[in-house]
């Protein structure tokens, strides 16, 4: 009785205690200006295992925008981005120009002209920026690659490719332009299908890239071919690869492609929406995540509601940052391919995107700059202490830092206790720590079996060193003891039958 | 009767007590009247319906001799899957492959045993209790689709009666 009296002492003074702490909050929202973090106009979450959207914290803030005021002057219509180490590249589109920016948004620079002064260029959607400063333009209207040097002088023009591989009556339109560490330029132009037009570093056609393969079910095929007629089959689309939508040239020189112009049946079959082409041309993305890298996971029940891949940015440890722009969001994965976080969305609130264009990332992640298309600017988002965290263990894991890492997930753990990244990361640095208990424990909240099988054999061995000799003791003495007591009873019983034997004579 | 009750029992304690490695199932949806639910569900169906066919088609089996019948049939069940809920947090996914096998021959088992009971209890030939247990599951849809659509109808007798009401009361 006693017991139970004091534990409802316990729980009444847990119970005070749990409204003075509420009254605190209450009181304590009123007193302080709320702060600016839980007013952003977008949500930040990512996938669980069970592939629910679950909120988390910020990894990146809305900061700032670059408009017409910090510029200088108006864009229209910019197209493509590159963040350089000296400052923003921005294809100024609708005003024929390539616009550079400082890091703050005021224009340093400005390029117009090709070879003369005359020259102009026209409608220019893509640039490109090497590690020595030379900046590529994709010189969209008049159908050419333009290189400046450093000091935005004319070097060349590199025109349309050489090849019979390209109908003479298609217009050669260049809209994206990368070029990597061995000076091979790769282009992305309308109406292209074979893949990214590949160029040597002295300007010549070298061929097509990392074709899309052309997916087309057996059903398809059949009534396509067999069973429709002549005006039937004129009449369906006919069906083509994909083309590419932005390309984006990593430190590896390995060339990360999105692609935004899948159809349904496209995404149901599993088409590709990004890959990661090496440069052979072959996609060596890795997809080890429960689930695609596809963006958004189906959400809608009436019609798909596809996320549509605009561009990607990718870090130096291989975490890549991927721009929808069907929901103005921005995708991040790992390097596995795992979904870390999503943010962003389109709107009209400030913060928000209209029609993103391009994303870049600024020096060691803590910016991102996003271009769109419709608001004539660029939005600044900032990395938050989360993001940081998360991106660091991700960075520190890469580079071998195995202790470093686990520092990391245990911060990211303080700020998010749903996250699955962080407990698969902090198990397997128990893993191979010998830790094996507790790394079953962590794999089992991050909801990964096939390191917790791992986990567990190496524990089960454990298990089996320890008791394995006590238990085959303790069953011995056991079998003993028991033939024994049936050894004793018998001879009782025999006892007892020749008593009774002689008892009745 | 005993039979049915430890295979719910067996079904139930599989969902939640299987190891985290073989264990799909989200603990905090798990909902044991499903279980109940789908076991009874499916063994009544499936008994109405084959006391259904047989009756028509000189089955010597009574009602009672069909449930008996079925009742053991769900044996293996219980004999095997309530070990390897035990067997499965010895294992790792590399011994998988064992741990599915056995829960695959469970269910052959007794499925093996439903067919066997069906020809013991009718005194049936083998042809014609392949036959039987075809018409059987054909005539365990029959029986879902009226149920269906009684219950439809049911309510739209519902529906149909209150807006009267309600009309009347609003005059």
């Amino acid at each position: 009785m006693g017991q139970r009296k004091r534990k409802s002492i316990w729980i009444r003074s847990g119970f005070a205690l749990l409204w003075m702490a509420a009254a605190g909050i209450f009181l304590g929202a009123f007193a302080m200006p709320m702060e600016a973090r839980a007013d952003m106009p977008y949500d930040t979450y990512s996938y669980n295992y069970w592939g629910e959207e679950v909120k988390e914290p910020h990894s990146y803030l809305y900061a700032r925008s670059i408009t017409q005021q910090e510029i200088g002057s108006a864009l229209r219509f910019p197209s493509d981005m590159f963040i350089a180490s000296d400052g923003i590249y921005i294809a100024d589109t609708g005003n024929n120009r390539i616009v550079i920016t400082d890091f703050e948004g005021k224009a340093v620079g400005e390029i117009t002209c090709g070879a003369s002064e005359t020259d102009f260029l026209s409608g220019p959607q893509g640039v490109f920026v090497t590690g020595e400063g030379h900046v590529y333009v994709a010189d969209t209207g008049n159908g050419r690659v333009v290189e400046y040097d450093k000091d935005l002088s004319y070097l060349r023009e590199i025109g349309r490719p050489v090849t019979t591989l390209v109908a003479d009556s298609l217009t050669y339109s260049p809209t994206r332009v990368v070029v990597d560490g061995a000076g091979r330029i790769y282009v992305i132009a309308y109406g292209i299908n074979m893949g990214l037009v590949e160029f040597n570093a002295q300007g010549e056609f070298q061929g097509f890239m990392g074709a899309t393969q052309v997916s087309v079910s057996p059903f398809t095929y059949i009534w396509k071919n067999y069973f429709s007629t002549e005006a039937q089959q004129q009449r369906m689309e006919t069906i083509v690869p994909t083309e590419y939508s932005n390309i984006f040239v990593d430190q590896e020189d390995f060339i990360y492609a999105t692609i935004n112009n899948l159809s349904d049946e496209d995404h149901l079959a599993g088409a590709d929406a990004i890959r990661r082409l090496n440069p052979t041309g072959s996609d060596v993305l890795r997809r080890l995540g429960d689930y695609p890298v596809i963006g958004d996971l189906e959400t809608t029940t009436f019609g798909y509601d596809w996320s549509s891949f605009v561009d990607v940015a990718a870090t130096d440890y291989g975490c890549y940052f991927i721009l929808d722009e069907t929901d103005g969001k921005i995708f991040a994965y790992d390097n596995d391919g795992i979904s870390l976080f999503v943010f962003g969305r389109n709107g009209n609130r400030e913060g928000n995107l209209q029609k993103p264009a391009a994303i870049g990332l600024g020096a060691d992640e803590k910016t991102l700059y996003v271009l769109d298309n419709t608001l004539n600017g660029i939005l600044v988002f900032e990395l938050t202490e989360y993001g940081s965290h998360l991106l660091n263990a991700i960075r520190l894991n890469n580079l071998g830092d195995a202790e470093g890492s686990t520092r990391e997930w245990r911060e990211v753990l303080k700020y998010n206790s749903n996250s699955e990244l962080a407990y698969v990361g902090l198990g397997k640095t128990y893993l191979t720590e010998g830790r094996y208990k507790e790394a079953m424990e962590c794999f089992e909240l991050g909801n990964n079996r096939k390191y917790y099988s791992k986990a567990f054999s190496y524990y089960r061995k454990e298990l089996m060193e320890k008791y394995l000799t006590k238990a085959v003791i303790a069953a011995a003495v056991l079998l003993a003891v028991i033939w024994i007591v049936k050894k004793v009873l018998r001879g009782r019983r025999w006892v007892g039958e020749v008593r009774c034997y002689m008892e009745n004579r | 009767m005993i039979f049915l009750f430890l295979t719910i029992l067996t079904l139930a304690l599989e969902k939640l007590g299987t190891a985290f490695l073989f264990n799909g199932n989200r603990l905090s949806e798990v909902n044991i009247l499903v279980d109940v639910i789908t076991v009874l569900l499916v063994f009544t169906l499936w008994c109405v319906a084959n006391w259904c066919t047989t009756s028509l088609m000189d089955g010597k089996g009574k009602m009672k001799d069909i449930v008996i019948a079925m009742g053991y049939a769900l044996f293996p069940i219980v004999l095997i899957r309530l070990p390897m809920v035990l067997l499965s947090h010895a294992i790792t996914m590399e011994e998988g492959a064992f741990y599915y096998m056995f829960g695959f021959i469970a269910y052959a088992w007794a499925g093996i045993l439903v067919f066997l009971g069906t020809m013991m209890t009718h005194e049936y030939s083998l042809g014609k209790t392949i036959f039987t247990c075809m018409i059987t599951v054909v005539g365990m849809g029959i029986i879902l689709f009226i149920g269906l659509l009684f219950f439809n109808v049911i309510s739209e007798i519902i529906v149909f009666i209150s807006t009267i009401y309600r009309e009347i009361r609003f005059r």
